[in-house]
């Protein structure tokens, strides 16, 4: 599925420049070091987490878009380095759970 | 009749979750990390010989090896602390130079750095650098971008670098803002 698509039907804040990519899967985790291990290229990633070095753990595996939960405030620094290194910065005011319902439900697994 | 050289398929095996301590001894100012699979990080000041050693800070983090599925030979991680991905903060760097040119085709550079003191443990060889690579390339082969890892040794200065480090810190005072 289209990243674009999956912003439109989710109501998702773009909070990064945004290009075309496509989403294959959704992986959850508050963890960098999970991220590190386990997490796929082109997936989504939904986390609280908004500390810059998502940035660089993103960037690593080639994640299709950092969705930060619960309407978490991203600071500035974070969107400017995920601009700088094309890794897009995505928000919900949903709760983590309540986001991946909607994902599956829209189906993304 | 000469042996066909493998052309390793990585992947990463004997994931251990663990914490990455850092200390610091009062007495000589001396700083010192390693890996711990206790399942809490110890936080105890303890002396050792001459040093008095105080927690300045632990991580959450994993130790792994890498496994190639052709060949199967099993190549551990022990000496990697953990990856930084490079943000240019110094242009004398070697590696912000490298930065710069690896850019321009989608390359993002990351370094691969070990414990401390870095003249007293055991290095992570060139050779293991570049399966790392190979890895996280073979494991992101879809997409447009690649990674470049190199070592710590590379950096003009280790204690004024600002590259983003992978690390997991403080995340048991994480707090979901109130609805």
């Amino acid at each position: 599925m289209k990243l674009q698509e999956i912003i439109d039907r989710l109501a998702l804040n773009v909070l990064t420049v945004i290009d075309e990519r496509d989403v294959s899967g959704v992986f959850i985790s508050d963890m960098l070091s999970d991220v590190m291990s386990s997490a796929q290229p082109g997936n989504l990633w939904l986390t609280v987490q908004s500390h810059k070095n998502i940035v660089s753990a993103a960037n690593l595996v080639d994640i299709s878009a950092v969705v930060v939960t619960y309407n978490k405030k991203v600071p500035e620094d974070t969107i400017e380095l995920a601009n700088r290194f094309h890794v897009i910065i995505l928000s919900s005011p949903l709760s983590t759970f309540e986001l991946a319902t909607k994902l599956v439900e829209a189906g993304i697994k | 009749m000469k042996e066909q050289k493998c052309i390793h398929q990585w992947t990463m095996i004997n994931v251990r979750p663990g914490f990455i301590i850092t200390e610091n001894c009062f007495k000589c100012h001396k700083t010192s990390c390693y890996f711990s699979f206790d399942e809490k990080p110890p936080l105890e000041e303890y002396r050792d010989g001459e040093h008095f050693w105080n927690v300045m800070q632990s991580a959450q983090t994993f130790r792994f090896e890498l496994e190639c599925t052709c060949c199967h030979i099993i190549v551990p991680y022990d000496e990697l602390l953990g990856l930084m991905m490079c943000t240019g903060c110094d242009e004398n760097c070697k590696v912000d130079h490298l930065r710069k040119e690896l850019e321009k085709e989608r390359t993002w550079v990351y370094v691969a750095y070990g414990f401390l003191p870095m003249n007293e443990v055991k290095r992570l060889d060139q050779e293991k650098i570049e399966n790392l690579e190979e890895y996280f390339n073979q494991r992101r082969k879809t997409s447009k971008s690649k990674i470049k890892i190199v070592s710590y040794e590379m950096i003009s200065n280790i204690e004024n670098c600002y590259a983003e480090v992978i690390k997991d810190v403080g995340l048991l005072s994480l707090k979901a803002t109130e609805q």
